[in-house]
This record gives structure tokens, sequence and C-alpha cells, in this order.
């Protein structure tokens, strides 16, 4: 498995404002890249324009080698492109299993008249899938995750921390070969956020490319592999984290 | 070639869109809840009206004052007070507040049903309906009085909101609620202002609309419900673009006068195209559009009337509970045959309240025009079922109502909360009006129990067990929506689109999907409606008698559950059959729908509750009293995991 994702000349203008003024980034395969920056400096809006949520004004969105700048944030979730979310999106009044079971059983990337094919089947009362394997996957990802204490809880009832996992659990059942993070340190407290970098690195050792946007300055220098830096739309510097640590322009936008 | 006399013909007409519209905005912007009841406090003002002056003789003045200026503001109060500050208070979805003014919207159709009956009325106007010819124009005063009222109305609005504290203070509190109470703004009395000067707009719609229609229950709101056209049109926001839009809907009305096909059929088109101008424009405004900017955030999540247990109960509470449900559904079969006619229409109700348990229960898509497509499947089925095996036709009638649902179901897709809710509504008002209220449809249409296999089902008995199999298929493509992977795919639509793209669920198609399925079940229940019958009658599938009723029969009784919905269609059958009235479950209902912020998880999640305490109260308790949080997780370490974590403490 491997998984590569470029943007590249990104541009995103709302109105007349520029909030994304192109910017080029890339992720390989068994690395972990971070985005950073100082408020409004568009990470988010570039995430967007990654994940598909935003369409970019200009500029190419690249999955595996493959043009996805076009296509909607569901096809790009078929495709293996996996997300978080800052405002989270967990489904709350199932279980945490059903919340990993919705990404295990959609990760089938048929031709969309044999999904249909298989819904209608499942409405006469042949369900087509293979139901087992989605089971052991989701079993997979909850020990990984040590989501075991609270498997059967509606994740309704579950604290931000707990989500959060809950959220990258789903798409890791999804098998992704990209996985785009947003902000996946917020909410959670120092042992969770340790915790989560333990589990970022595992992933991104079975093969993962993953990308994330994150103020948590701690946990992006000490997981990620390569960083990107913006401010006011645009890179300022990429580099590894040493390198950004001391770069002046980096410095100089968060502290200004 | 405009014609001036036209044009003025239609001012007034126009001018009381135009009102309407103004006064939904005002309570929109003001409270950020869209009073889909504005309809129905139209018409309790106008019958008030009419009481006052028409039947107690108080002069019009004196009735006006009644009505405009203490019972329409001090009932604006009233709605704030008990329905929606509590609803704001503890952060209600806006689906919430949605559903609340479809309560109150059906609850006062039914108290007026009761108190007035559905005659129809002719009350006096507030102005004199005379006529002047200067010239060789035509001016009806009134309508001129209507124009004036409009133009003074909003002046003094606008007046209010541009040069007082408080239009500063509105403003505000539509912006930031939350800022504007920090800076030290009573939202509250914001708010109530908001819905009391909406009242007194609709209360002077109602009273002027009601003097050049005809005033009763269900025709007047809907009138005044297709004026959701004008803030429609106006994106939610724009007050001179609702004005304008009203004004433009009532010249334009009249302009068509003005051209007469010669052709029969094709002037009968014309001529409804004219009558429903406003529904075409309704539905033509929501789609032409990409978004309907909302003031308070999403109103697509309807997980607060549709919660889910985690666990299923256990194979023998199951058995229980569908044992006992087999036995009430046989139990009819032992009745007279009275009571039986009575309860023949419960199967076929229940299937249409399935339907809406498929569309909005399991996947969180509010849709108020299902009787739309039952109408369209009772309407298909007769037609169908004159030269072809019954049973034949009744799968014509559930695939001809599916492919409008299919229809239905694109625009649903880029649609959510109340934009989809009024879609939806104006899908079904627009097929009441063009398919249902057009004779040359539903003339001479013949309505028989079906046959099978050369045995009758005319016998009330056969008929009630046919409708109870045509149930149990519903139940078993339910059991299958909800089961499984589709069923977690749909839920998963409901909770969080978002978050089901994310993982790939393909959103599009299940939209499409479950309308469809939808409207084939709820066409399937039409046919059998019209079948108990013995008729197709137009009003049994109104958008508003029917559709929004029966919508809050599902929520009420619990939008998740279709044997809830199979007990909302007993207890609407039950009430109507104890009264004696049609329309007397309205009442119950409407006042269950608006204070369901009360009642989460609606009768079914209450019942269930109260059954469980009563079958084991002690072990409730100590479960309640015992709750812990929930245990953190704890994360297993892989060697790669345990390798960087000791990485990390050595760098640190």
């Amino acid at each position: 498995m491997s998984g590569r994702l470029e943007g590249i000349g990104i541009v995103k203008r709302y109105g007349g404002l520029t909030a994304v003024d192109d910017v080029s980034v890339t992720t390989e395969a068994g690395t972990i890249s971070a985005l950073i920056g100082p408020n409004g400096a568009g990470k988010t809006t570039l995430f967007q324009c990654l994940a598909g949520s935003e369409r970019p004004d200009s500029g190419q969105v690249l999955l595996n080698g493959r043009d996805i700048t076009h296509a909607s944030s569901d096809a790009r979730a078929r495709l293996g492109l996996g997300r978080t979310f800052q405002r989270l999106a967990v489904f709350s009044s199932m279980t945490v299993a059903d919340n990993l079971g919705v990404g295990a059983e959609n990760r089938t990337n048929a031709p969309v008249l044999v999904r249909i094919g298989a819904m209608l089947s499942a409405i006469f009362g042949f369900p087509l899938g293979d139901g087992k394997g989605h089971q052991r996957r989701v079993g997979e990802v909850i020990d990984l995750l040590g989501l075991g204490d609270v498997r059967t809880e509606l994740a309704g009832s579950l604290p931000t921390g707990t989500l959060r996992l809950v959220e990258l659990g789903r798409a890791l059942c999804h098998d992704p070969t990209v996985l785009l993070l947003d902000e996946p340190a917020s909410g959670l407290d120092t042992a969770e956020t340790r915790r989560l970098q333990t589990v970022l690195r595992d992933v991104a050792a079975e093969g993962l490319a993953i990308l994330l946007v994150e103020h948590d300055v701690d946990l992006v220098f000490g997981v990620a592999d390569h960083v990107y830096a913006m401010a006011e739309g645009r890179l300022i510097a990429d580099g590894s984290p040493d390198e950004i640590r001391h770069h002046a322009a980096v410095l100089d936008a968060y502290l200004s | 070639m405009l014609s001036l006399n036209y044009a003025l013909a239609g001012l007034g007409l126009g001018a009381i869109a135009a009102l309407s519209g103004v006064g939904l905005l005002v309570t929109y912007r003001a409270t950020g809840v869209f009073n889909v009841a504005h309809g129905a406090i139209a018409m309790m003002a106008a019958y008030l009206f009419w009481q006052f002056t028409d039947q107690w003789g108080l002069p019009v003045w004196l009735s006006a004052l009644l009505v405009l200026l203490l019972i329409a503001p001090a009932f604006g109060v009233l709605l704030e007070r008990v329905i929606f500050r509590p609803l704001q208070r503890r952060h209600a979805r806006p689906a919430e507040s949605l559903v609340a003014t479809i309560g109150l919207l059906v609850l006062l159709l039914g108290v007026a049903f009761v108190v007035w009956g559905a005659q129809p009325r002719s009350p006096s106007g507030l102005f004199p309906g005379r006529v002047l010819h200067p010239g060789s124009l035509t001016v009806h005063l009134d309508a001129l009085a209507d124009l004036a009222v409009v133009v003074v109305g909003t002046a003094l609005l606008a007046l209010v909101l541009r040069r007082t504290s408080l239009g500063t203070q509105i403003r505000a509190v539509v912006d930031r609620r939350d800022l504007a109470e920090l800076a030290g703004v009573d939202a509250d009395r914001v708010a109530a202002i908001g819905w009391s000067i909406g009242c007194v707009f609709a209360a002077l719609t109602g009273i002027l609309l009601a003097a050049q229609l005809s005033l009763q229950p269900f025709n007047l709101t809907l009138v005044v419900l297709e004026t959701f056209a004008m803030p429609v049109i106006a994106g939610l926001t724009n007050i001179p673009i609702a004005i304008g839009a009203g004004i433009a809907l009532g010249i334009g009305q009249s302009q068509m006068n003005l051209w007469t096909p010669n052709d029969s059929q094709l002037a009968s088109i014309w001529g409804a195209l004219q009558s429903n101008l406003p529904v075409v424009l309704l539905l033509l405004a929501l789609l032409a559009r990409q978004r309907l900017a909302e003031a308070r955030g999403d109103a697509g999540i309807t997980t607060t009337f549709a919660r889910r247990r985690a666990a299923e109960p256990s194979i023998r509470r199951m058995t229980l509970q569908y044992t006992l449900a087999a036995i009430a559904m046989f139990l009819p079969l032992t009745f007279g045959a009275v009571h039986l006619r009575e309860a023949q229409e419960i199967p076929a109700l229940a299937l249409i309240f399935v339907s809406i348990v498929a569309v909005t229960g399991y996947s969180g898509q509010i849709s108020l025009g299902q009787a739309g497509y039952a109408g369209l499947g009772a309407l298909f089925f007769a037609k169908v079922s004159a030269g072809t095996p019954q049973l034949f036709a009744l799968l014509v009638a559930a695939i001809a109502a599916g492919l409008v649902g299919f229809l239905t179901g694109y625009p649903a897709i880029r649609r959510r909360g109340l934009f989809l809710a009024l879609t939806t509504f104006a899908v079904g008002a627009f097929v009441s009006r063009f398919v249902f209220a057009q004779p040359y449809f539903t003339s001479n249409v013949d309505v028989h129990r079906p046959s099978l296999f050369g045995l009758s089902l005319e016998g009330d008995r056969a008929f009630y067990l046919f409708e109870l199999a045509m149930l149990a298929i519903g139940f078993l493509v339910m059991y299958n929506l909800r089961a499984g992977a589709l069923g977690r795919s749909l839920v998963a639509i409901r909770d969080s689109e978002e978050g089901a793209r994310s993982v790939g669920v393909d959103v599009r198609v299940l939209k499409v999907l479950i309308f469809t399925v939808s409207a084939m079940l709820a066409g399937l229940g039409g046919a059998l409606l019209a079948q108990q019958a013995g008729s197709f009658d137009a009003t049994t599938f109104d958008p508003l008698e029917a559709s929004l009723p029966w919508f809050a029969v599902v929520i009420v009784f619990g939008a998740d559950s279709a044997v809830a919905a199979v007990i909302g269609a007993s207890f609407v059958v039950f009430i109507n059959g104890v009264t004696g009235q049609d329309n007397a479950y309205l009442i119950p209902i409407g006042l269950m729908a608006a204070f369901l912020g009360r009642l989460p998880g609606g009768a079914a999640e209450a019942a269930r509750r109260t059954f469980e305490w009563v079958l084991t109260p002690t072990p409730l308790m100590r479960h309640y009293a015992k709750r812990k949080p929930p245990p953190r997780p704890t994360i297993a370490l892989s060697p790669a995991g345990r390798a960087a974590l000791a990485r990390m403490r050595a760098r640190s």
C-alpha cells in the first residue's frame, strides 16, 4: 500500500480575499507532513481544497497520481483519501463500533451501478458485501486505538478526546492510502496527545501518507517528518522540523 | 402589453403577499425561527375578526384594534415565552424549532376546524369594497387601501429597525446572540418583539386576505403558506426584495388575464397556471436557489427526534412485543361492520406514516410532501386498475409514485433542513394543485377494491387482511432499510452528512434511493386509502390537511420507529372515530409537536421509558444512580509505537 497526495499551485479566493495563494504541498507514503501557521494563514482552506469540501479556483490535486481536483469528497474517500474533522463529524446516535463499521462497509470502489445494485439487493433482504471482513477490520482498528472499553457506547455520549480517536478509527477502517487530519489534537489533554503521536507513527509505519493541520506545535515537531509553514495564504517555508523551528520567516510570522 | 386595469386589480393581492413575506422575514431575522405557522396565525386572526364583526356585531375599527394591537402581539409574546424560549435556552437545533412551528400550525388548524367548522365564510373587509371609475380605469378602493397598509406598515417597520435602539438590538441579536447578550441586550425581549411583529403582520395578512377570498381553515392558511415564495426569493434576508416580489406576483397574476388560449385544453392549463402562480413561483424559486441563507446554522439534523438505542432488546422481549402488536392488528377483525370500516384506515395510513419514518427518521431528510406521493399512488391505481390485474395496478401505482419521489430526490441531494422542508412541501403543493385539483385527471375516477387471482376483496374482513399483508411487506422493506450496512449508511447521513462523505458513503445515490423507496411506500398506502374510501378525494392528499399533520404525527410518536408509526395511525383513526370529527386529531398532535422540545424522542421514547420503569423500576433506578462517565480508552501500543514513545522520551 502506498499513498501520495499532491496539491499543486492551489489558489482559493473568497470575494476579494485570496485565502490560499499558489501553494503546493506533497505527502509521501510512510511519512507524516504537517501544515502550520498562525490563524488566518489559510491552512484550513488549503486542507478543505485537498479533502474536497472546497474546490480550488486554480491548481490541481493528485491522489496517487490521479487528478481528483473535481471529484466530490465521497468519491475521493472511495479512491483512498481518509480525513478527520476539526469540528467533530461523528455519527452520534450510533455506537463506536458502528461508527467504525460505516467506514469499513463503504470501502468499495465499485462502479456506481454495482453499488446501486448492492443497495437494492439489501432492500429486498439480501445484503451483499463481506460482513465478516468488515467486522474483523473494525476489531483491528479498535484494538489499535484502544477503543475496546467504549465500543458499545453511543458516540454522542463520549468526550471530545475519545471522539477524535473514533473519527480517526472510522477513517482507518476505510483503509485509506492518504490520511488528512484537521487539528487532531484539539480538545485532547497532554496524555492523550502523546498517545495520538504514537498512533500516528504506527499508522504511518504501515505505509500511509499523513498530512495534518495542527496548532499544537509540540505535537507537530514531535511527530512530523516534514513541515509546511503558511502565513497570509502563502507558503513561507518547508523542511524538516528542525529547519522550520529555526527558520527566520516562520519565527517572524508567529511572533509578529 | 400590460393593462393598467389588471395591474390595479392585482395590486391588492400582491400587496397582501408582500405583507405576509415581510412578517415572516421579521420573525425569522429576529429569532432565527422560520415560522411555518405564519399562515395559521393569519387564519386564526381572520376568524377572530369575523367572529367580532360579523357574529358579535362589534364595529370594524374596534375589532381590528382588538385583533391587531392586542391579541396578535400578546399571542406573539406567549409563543416566545412558552414554546420558543425553552428551545433557545437549551440551544435546540433549528430542526426542532421547525417542528415546533409545524406543531403550532397543526394545533391552530385543529382549533379553527373544531370551533368554526370547515364551511367557508365571507367576512366583511377592513376597508369598504367600493369601486371608482376615473376615466377608463377601474379602481378597487380596498386594493389601494391594502397597498397603503403595506406601505405604512413596512415604513413603520423600517423606521423602527433603522432609527431606534430596538432596531440596533435586533440586528445585534441576529448577528451574534451570545455577544449581544454579553453586551447587555435582553435577547429574550428582542425575540418576543420579533414574534409580536410577525404575528401582527400575519394577522393583518389574514384579515385582508379573508375579505378578498373566502374564509376556511385550510384554504386560507394554504394561500398564506404559498407566499413563502416571497421570503425565499429574498433569500430570507432582503425585505425590499420580498415586497417587490409580492407586488410583482400580484400584478403578474392579473396580467395573465390578458391572454386566453382558444384551445380549451390549453385554456384550462393556463387557468390553472394563473390561479396557482404562487405555488409555481415557490417551487421555481426553491429549485433555482443553490443555497438558502440560514440565520442559525443547519436545520438538517433530526437526531433529536430519532433516537436509536445502542443495543437491540433481547429476543424474548422482541417476540413479546411483536406478538402483542400482531394481536392488536388482528383485533379489528372481530369488530362490527362500522368499526371495522374505520379500522381499515389504520393499515393504509400506517403505510404512509412508515414512509415518513423511512425518509425522515432513518435518514434525516425532512419531507413535507408525502401526501403528494400517496395521492399519486391512489390516482395511478385508479387509472390503471380499470383493465388490468389489480395487484399489477398496485405495483404500477407504487412505481409511479416512486418515480416522482426519484425526481424529488435530486433536489434533495444538495438541500437540507429548512431548505429541503420547503422544497418537499412545494413539490407536494404543486402535485396537489396541478394534478389532484384538476378535473382532467380526477374526474370519472373509480376506485375499486382489488381482487386477488379471482378472489374478491370486496368484503371488509378480506380487504382488511389484504391491507395487513401490504403493511407486512412495508415492514419487511423497513427492516431491511434499517438493518446492516445500508441502515448504518442512512443513519450516517442523518447524523453527519460530512462525516458520511468522508468515508465514501454515496450520499447522492442514497438520498435519491431513500426518497424513491419512501414515495413507493407512500404511494402504496395512498392506493389502499383510496380503496378503503372507495373514491379518490383530493382533500385526503392535501399538502396542508394531510402532509404537514402526518409529518407531525410521525415526529410525535417517534420518527425512528416503524412500530410507532402504526401506533400513530391507530391514534389518528381512534381520536377521529371517538369524536366523530375528521380533523379532531390535529389538536392533540399539534400540542405534542409544538411542545416536543420538552419530550425529546417523541411519545415513543416517553412510552418506552414508562414501560421500562413499570417493568423494572429498581434496576433502572440503580442504573441511573450509579451512572459513571464512560471510561476513557487506553491505547495498546504496537512494537513500532513503543519504539516511537521511547525515542520521544529520550528526546525530551
